[in-house]
Formats: C-alpha cells, structure tokens, sequence
C-alpha cells in the first residue's frame, strides 16, 4: 500500500506491505535503526517510538497504521548536523550537547545511558511525559517509564536524568523549584 | 604505596565525573548494534533448535525448507569444515550442530539461511528432525547417580575441585559454636537488553570479517577460524556497539559467529544471524543455580575458627565457563574473613538443560549468598550485631585470604564495614501507613510494637569479596596502543571491549592524565581483532585494572617522545618538560609553552615514535592445584551492603527503604562510571534474590520471555548509595581495582539477610533458598498467622 506519513519532521512517501511491522518499515525501509528490537512483543519498550506524540511500541504496531500519522523516532530527537557536541566526553557539568535535546544531555550528563540499547525507547517515553507534564514528581516518571526495561543502570540515574531535564526545559529557574527531586538513588556518595 | 602507579599525585581527570566518551552516539540513535548494519545482498540465518531436551539425533531433513520460497541454504553438522566444537577450555565439548546427540531444549540442529528473517524462520520451522527422545537428565542428584546416563563420554561431572586450609575437621570437633543450613540459588538469564546477533560479511580476498555483539572478539575469531578451518589471521572480528553481555556474550557469540561466517563463505553473501528475545534465553547460557552445603564454627565471642561449604552447582548440558565458575565459588566461600581453617569442594555437574556459564559476580553471589547467610545465623545464635560479628572477623593487611594469600596493601573490607556503620542510621521500625523508616531509640520495642501490625521491618548486612581480573584463569596479559597524530589528538586500542561499563571512558581518562590534555582530544576505537593485541577475554572486572594499566603505560611511551621533542623545542632535558592542558611546559617557566599539536607535528618530522604498543601483565597465579592455596588473585574488590525493607504481611511485598553499597575500588576512577556499575550491579542482585528465576517443566524453560521472567522494571529500582573506599592496589591505574561484579553478590545477600531479619521474628525461620519472592514471603507469614 501507498503510505504517507511525517516522520521527524520529514514527509514520507512509499509503497510498503501495510501488515509489516512499523518497527521493520521504520529499521528497514527508511534505515532509522535507532529503534531497537528488544523483545518483540511489547514487553520492553526498546522499539518505542512517538506516535502523534504518545509513545507507542513500534513492534506491534502495523505499518499500515502510520497513514496520515506523525512519528518521531530517536533520530529526529536531536537537530543532527548543526553539531555543537565535540565534546562528548566532557566533564560532567560542562557546557556541550548545544544541538541536542535537554533529555538527551542530562542522560549524558547523570549517566543514565550505560550499553545504550534501550536509551532510544527510554528517551522517547520521557520526552512523551515531558510534553504532557513538564515538572514530572517521581511516582509520575516511574509510570511513564515503567514500560522500558534497562538492565544496565538500575535507573536511579534514569531518573534523575529526567528530572534534570526537566529542569533545564522550564529555563532558568532556582534550584527549589516544584520538581519532586526524592527520586532514589541518591548515588553522589562518595 | 609503592609503584609509579599509586601514587598520591594530584590528578586531573582521573577521579573526575566524566561522562560516557561513546554516549553521544549512543543517546542520537547513531551507534550501530550488529543487528544495525547493512550490507549489499545480506542474507539472514535462523536455527532450527532441538526442542526437547535429550535425545538420539537420528535425521535432520532439510529438503522441506529447501523448498520454501527465499530459503538459500541449510547448514547441517557435516557442512562445517572444521571439528564442528566450541568451548572455552579444551577439550571442548560443545558443538555449533548437534550431529548425533540432543543434550538440552536449545540445541540448534541446522541453520536455515534466507532471503529475510522471516523467510529463514518459516524455514527453521520447516526443517524436519527425527529424534529418538530420551529421559532428560534434570537435577544434580540424579546426574551424580552411578546408574545415570552419561551426558558426555567423560561422565555427568563437569568439574570438580577441592579448597583444604589448615584442617577444618578438627577445628570443627573442638568448636564452642557451630551454625550449619543448606541454602539454594536458581537460574538466572542476562537478559540484556539487546538480544545476541553477528553479521559476517565475506572478503574477496578470502578473509572474512564478523561484526559481532560481543565480549570476547578473539575467542570468537579463534572459534570461526578453527570451525571454518581457515588461519585466525583470515579472520578479522570487529566489535559492534554491544547492548550489554554480563559475561553472557561469550559462547553464544562464537557459536552463532562461526554459523554465519561458515554460512557466507559458502554462499558468497553476507549473512546475518540476530536472535529473537527467546532463542537468547533458552539459547545461550544462564548463571549456574547451586546447592550449598555450609557450615561454620566460632567462638563465644565471634571469632571464626572455621568453614566448610560442599557446593554443587547445576551446570546444564555444557561445560562453557563452568570450571572456572567451579574455582571461583570455591576461592570465595570463606568469605572476606580471618579464617584458620578452610573446606571447600565445589562440584559442577552437566544436566540435559541450558547450559551455565559466564555471568556477572562468577558463582561468587550464590557462595556469597551462603556465606553471608551463616554469618548471621552465627551472629544470632551468639546474640551478637551481625555488624559488630563482621567487623571482628574481617580480615585484614597482612593476614591470609582462604587460599593463605597475603595483601600487603588495598584490603578495605574493614573500612567497607566501617563506613557502612557510620552511615547506616537507626534501623528501620514504623507502623502502617508510615511508609517509611522512623528514627527510634528504642529499636527493639518499636520493633515488637511493628510486629503486631502489618508491616514488618529489618536490616540486613553482608560483606563480599570478589577477585579481580583472571587470577586462576590463567595468563593474564592486556595490549594497548596509543597513537597521537599530528594534530595532537589520540587514538586508543584496547583488547577489551566495551560493553556499557564504562570501560571506554575510564581508558580515554587514563590517558588524558598522562598526556595531560583534554579527554575529547581523546577516541577510544572498538575493539577490532586485525587493530588491537589479542587480550584475552573481558571479564572478571578486569577492565579497568589490567586494561587501564596497559593504557597508562603505553600513554606514558608516547608522552617520553613528545617529551622529548619539546625537550629539544624549549631548550630543556626532557624530564624538566610538564604535559598539561594540552601544552608542553618547562616545569619551572610555566609560560614558557608550546601547543601539544605543534609538539606532534615536530616529533612526527624529526622522526620520532608516536605510537606505542604496550603490554601489562599481571603477576602469574601460582598455587597448589589440589588445595588452591597459594596466590591466585591480584587484587580483591571487597564491599559491605546494608539493605533495610519493609515487609507487608498480608502481601508479602517488600520494600527496600534504604541501600548503602561500600566498595574498595582502590581509586575511582570515574564516580559517575563507578555509581552505574554499583546501582546497576546492586539490582541485578536484588532481582537475583527476590524477582528472577529461569522456571524449567521436564527440561524446558517456562518463563523464556520478559512477560514471566520478571527483570525489574523502573519500579523496582533500589535507594542505593555508593559508598566508595579507596585503598590503592599496585594492581591498577593509580591504584584502581575493577568494581563490574562485586555489587551484586553484596546486594544479593544483603537482601536475603534483611528479609530473614524481618521476618524471623514472626516466623522463626529464615529463607534458605533465592530467589526469595513476594509469594514466597507471604506463604510463609500467612502459614504463621494460621498456625499462631
């Protein structure tokens, strides 16, 4: 079937088997191999993308169900080619990641990202989230989130993570703002 | 603290919070897993398994597949050009394609090749195998039976070796105390999140190149080249982005490696192999599950005169890493304690399941479980602090390990204790709807007072030891080059690989402090067999020590010729010159200074070396094979966990309220790296002790997908607290030891003792069998509340 759909921002025209999985289209047919294949069957959160903005689990969804849609995947998350992040192994705390997503930063910066498999899904629910609820309390970002395994982290830091860019999104505001920052996992400890 | 590595000099980038060096690529969708790449006419394989677990293989028809659309080719055992065997240590008892025997569930029979995955699974499913069953071998009982079916020709045990300090038996026959229980772990699945998958891709020139989601690319270019009967030198492995391995990508890797690069030299394709979530649990190997018998004497007041753990470990159908797992359970059974006298005896034996094998903490957090479950059990009978029990018997500078080894230096775990104590707080204690721990003086009262409604509070501790990089495993050697172009910049290889840990980063760190420049000046390649010096595997948390070493020695090399050459440019012995922020510098005329770029550009035109391939060796194990006394390990991480958890009686629900994880790392390295590798580790442990467990029927795995295999989500994440203690080691860069596995042994048994404590006030008893989950919990209350 003929589909036509924006994915990242980009009009997408092509003849493809409505029946296949968009995770396949998506990986196969348009080369975005961010989204990951973890399981399969919806129980990991790997493949999630941005469907009309509500995250959604590109391994069983039909191709066919992308008509008319608008999708985000991991690689539309960051304005790629105006590179501002040379410095990807900069101290913690520097300046750098100008051109990417504040989400994408403060996963960088509070090392929520250890292998990286799961960072894309992980990435997209939150960014989800944070376009529903900008100051996300904790108990809402582990609802958000509790979909999208990670067996790497321990997410404490993917909380905090989000939090930060919570933080940096609603600007420059003092430090006692309404985010509820008891996320666990203190960590710092040293 | 001696050596040019532990040092007390002030550092600059080591011990910084440096984020991930590859995390920029990782966070845009822009690294590519294997199961990412593409190539011109890429064809992909997919396995036809066993399905049951024992059997005579007596036909594998392909010709049913062979006639489906898109099916290029099957593999069969007799179309592998080489002996058709992969393993770690030989002789090596696993094949790539069963030919004559099925031992467990998994076993692939042939390899379908096709057009697409889908067209070579409908293919898989299409092969037709004929297979005589037979009664499965299942427990470790019944596989030590003399009347057993032998799994392999040399019989049912896979390994089996013996740990004797001093003499256990008598010390035994004259103990004030004796404390003695039988305690069981189960199976464990990785799971990490990017299930196995490999591309091989044929050159013209009749090498061929396998891209690779692994851990330990040259086992795999050894294991394609010999299975392929080629030279390793035609074999080039590249690793691809790995989403993580936890020991895990090892085996699976070079059998379904050695599948696809045989499958495309033979059709002239590239050929891609990528696991579903399903064929990784069933198909690759899982933390051994262990019995162990145990038991420990003391004195009155405390002191440990003696331990004795018999320990047999359920190995499924091959030996894969099982006899190394067998000796590190052995070496680690006593606990990071002064012990006089020591019995272990470890036995692995095959089973017709899954196979065991490499997994994060290395049969370390099933004796550790053991261990730490003994000490408090002794600690109760002697009506003493399991802290206080701890701290009088850890062991110390100077005093022998269970194998009578001597650490001068870097032997923490007294601080570990000690740091745990000072931070731990008043233990937990509160009523319903509290939700939470409340200070109190009055412990025991309010306590009992907690009892009497629905939840239940308790603390637990436990302390580890894990041994650093591969000791007993064998030599012990990391290559490392270090290149510095023109333009200044650096290029890094290493023989280990990258995996999530971190190790990237604490190399590119490593460097900067020795070059003095930045670390985005800095790129660490992926590991590349044809680039890098072969190292040996990536395991035992052995990256940052040994691999970090040979870093820093081969930055070092290379600043002696930069050095040098601005020895020359500013008019100074070479020695007088200082590498810092990217420039050289007279030490004593700090404006005097040149770019390192410029440095670069003339040390290139005047001929100078710039680049360095440099080797750390490890001192050799050396130690009596019969006893395993001697000294086996270059250092210990050691680590105490204090866990406090609520327990719902009515449910059975157990809430962690407060995690404090303290390590001796030596020197951290990166706080950042190090906290993920403690979190991380911490709920891999706490899942191993309450959520997970593989669930096998008659030989087959139950559970093999993430609806019933409970891998915690982000609900259950722990309040973990790093505490990090810094004994250097001469071991490692700058005094620092690996800290991958440690936490989840700690974790584990921290857990399992904070359950206990809670519930043993109602129940009596503790649990002695892990995971210990929520319906376990609540059984056991509920039998309480009916009996009571």
């Amino acid at each position: 079937m003929l589909l036509e759909f924006t994915c990242n921002g980009k009009p997408v025209r092509l003849e493809a088997e409505g029946s296949m999985r968009a995770l396949d289209l998506l990986r196969d047919l348009l080369g975005l191999t961010g989204t990951k294949e973890g399981c399969g069957r919806g129980e990991c959160g790997a493949c999630t993308i941005l469907l009309d903005g509500s995250p959604v689990n590109a391994c069983l969804l039909f191709a066919a169900k992308l008509q008319g849609r608008t999708v985000l995947t991991v690689e539309g998350l960051a304005s790629l080619g105006r590179d501002g992040d040379g410095k990807a192994g900069a101290p913690a705390g520097e300046a750098g990641g100008a051109s990417l997503h504040p989400l994408q930063v403060a996963f960088l910066e509070e090392g929520a990202v250890q292998c990286g498999y799961c960072t894309p899904g992980m990435l997209l629910s939150a960014k989800a989230l944070l376009d529903r609820i900008p100051r996300p309390a904790s108990a809402e970002i582990e609802e958000a989130l509790s979909g999208n395994l990670c067996r790497c982290t321990g997410y404490a830091k993917i909380v905090k993570a989000v939090l930060r860019a919570a933080e940096a999104m609603a600007g420059p505001r003092s430090a006692s703002s309404s985010a509820d920052a008891r996320g666990h996992g203190a960590g710092g400890g040293r | 603290m001696s050596g040019p590595q532990a040092g007390s000099e002030k550092l600059r980038v080591v011990g910084a919070r440096v984020r991930k060096v590859d995390g920029r690529e990782l966070v845009t969708g822009q690294a590519r897993f294997a199961a990412d790449l593409r190539f011109p006419r890429m064809l992909h394989g997919y396995a036809r398994r066993a399905g049951v677990p024992a059997g005579r293989l007596l036909e594998v028809d392909p010709q049913p597949a062979l006639a489906l659309p898109g099916v290029a080719a099957v593999l069969l055992a007799r179309d592998i050009p080489g002996p058709n065997l992969m393993g770690i240590l030989p002789p090596y008892d696993q094949p790539l394609l069963a030919s004559t025997e099925v031992r467990y569930e998994g076993e692939s029979l042939a390899l379908v090749v096709a057009e697409s995955r889908e067209a070579a699974r409908r293919g898989a499913a299409a092969v037709r195998a004929r297979i005589e069953p037979w009664e499965p071998i299942l427990t470790v009982e019944q596989a030590l039976s003399p009347e057993s079916r032998k799994i392999h020709p040399g019989g049912n045990v896979t390994f089996s070796r013996k740990l004797i300090k001093g003499d256990a038996a008598r010390a035994f026959a004259e103990a004030e105390v004796v404390v003695e229980n039988t305690y069981q772990t189960s199976f464990q699945e990785h799971a990490y999140l990017e299930p196995e998958a490999v591309v091989a891709v044929p050159g013209g020139d009749g090498r061929i190149t396998v891209h690779a989601s692994c851990q330990s690319p040259f086992h795999l270019r050894g294991h394609i080249a010999s299975n392929l009967a080629v030279p390793a030198a035609n074999v080039r492995v590249v690793q691809a982005y790995t989403g993580g391995s936890f020991g895990g990508k090892d085996d699976v890797a070079a059998e379904i490696g050695a599948l696809a690069a045989i499958a495309a030299v033979r059709l002239g394709r590239p050929v891609m192999i990528a696991h579903d979530r399903e064929e990784s649990i069933i198909g690759s190997n899982l933390r051994h599950a262990s019995s162990i018998r145990y038991r420990t004497a003391a004195r009155r007041d405390g002191t440990l005169l003696a331990r004795e753990a018999r320990i047999l470990l359920d190995g499924g159908a091959y030996a894969s890493e099982s006899p190394f797992v067998t000796m590190k359970a052995l070496i680690h059974a006593a606990g990071p304690y002064r012990v006089p006298h020591v019995f272990v005896e470890c036995t692995t034996v095959y089973t017709n399941k899954t196979y065991c094998g490499a997994f994060r903490g290395f049969g370390v957090p099933q004796v550790t479980f053991a261990s730490e479950s003994q000490m408090d059990e002794l600690a109760r009978k002697l009506g003493l602090d399991p802290l206080e029990l701890r701290r009088r018997n850890a062991l110390r500078p100077g005093e022998g390990t269970a194998t009578g080894q001597v650490f001068a230096q870097s032997v923490g775990i007294g601080q570990t204790i000690e740091r745990i104590a000072q931070r731990a707080g008043p233990r937990p204690a509160g009523q319903a709807g509290e939700g939470g721990p409340r200070p109190t003086g009055r412990a025991g009262a309010a306590k009992d007072r907690a009892s009497q409604g629905r939840y239940l509070y308790g603390r637990g501790v436990a302390c580890l030891l894990q041994g650093i990089s591969n000791g007993a495993e064998g030599i012990d050697v990391v290559g490392a080059s270090v290149q510095v172009a023109q333009d200044g910049s650096v290029l890094i290889g290493v023989g280990l690989t990258e995996l999530g840990q971190g190790s990237r980063t604490v190399y590119a760190q490593v460097a900067a402090e020795a070059l003095g420049i930045d670390v985005g000046r800095i790129t660490v390649r992926q590991v590349d067999t044809d680039a890098v010096h072969d190292s040996g595997p990536t395991v035992a948390s052995r990256s940052t020590t040994v691999g970090g070493l040979a870093v820093l020695k081969a930055a070092r090399e290379v600043a002696g010729s930069l050095r040098s050459m601005a020895g020359r440019m500013l008019r100074c012995p070479p020695e007088a010159v200082r590498l810092e922020e990217g420039f050289a510098a007279v030490e004593a005329h700090p404006q005097a200074r040149i770019p390192l770029s410029e440095v670069a550009t003339a040390a290139y035109w005047s001929g100078l070396p710039l680049m360095h391939l440099v080797f750390s060796r490890a001192p050799d194990a050396s130690f009596d094979h019969e006893t395993h006394q001697g000294d086996i390990y270059i250092a210990y991480n050691f680590g105490t966990h204090l866990m406090d958890v609520e327990v719902d009686r009515w449910t059975g629900r157990v809430r962690v309220l407060r995690h404090l994880a303290a390590h001796d790392v030596g020197r951290v390295v990166n706080p950042l790296g190090l906290e993920g590798q403690v979190e991380g580790g911490s709920l891999m442990g706490f899942a191993m002790a309450h959520l997970e467990r593989i669930d096998t029927e008659g030989g087959h795995i139950r559970n093999a997908n993430f609806a019933d295999y409970a891998v915690p989500s982000i609900l259950d994440r722990l309040p973990t607290e790093t505490l990090a203690v810094e004994e250097p080691s001469p071991a490692g860069p700058f005094g620092a030891k690996g800290a991958g596995e440690p936490p989840v042994a700690g974790a584990a048994a921290a857990f399992a003792n904070a359950v206990a404590d809670a519930v043993a006030s109602v129940t009596g008893r503790r649990f002695t069998r892990l995971p210990i989950t929520r319906a376990d919990i609540a059984a056991a209350l509920a039998k309480e509340d009916e009996n009571g």
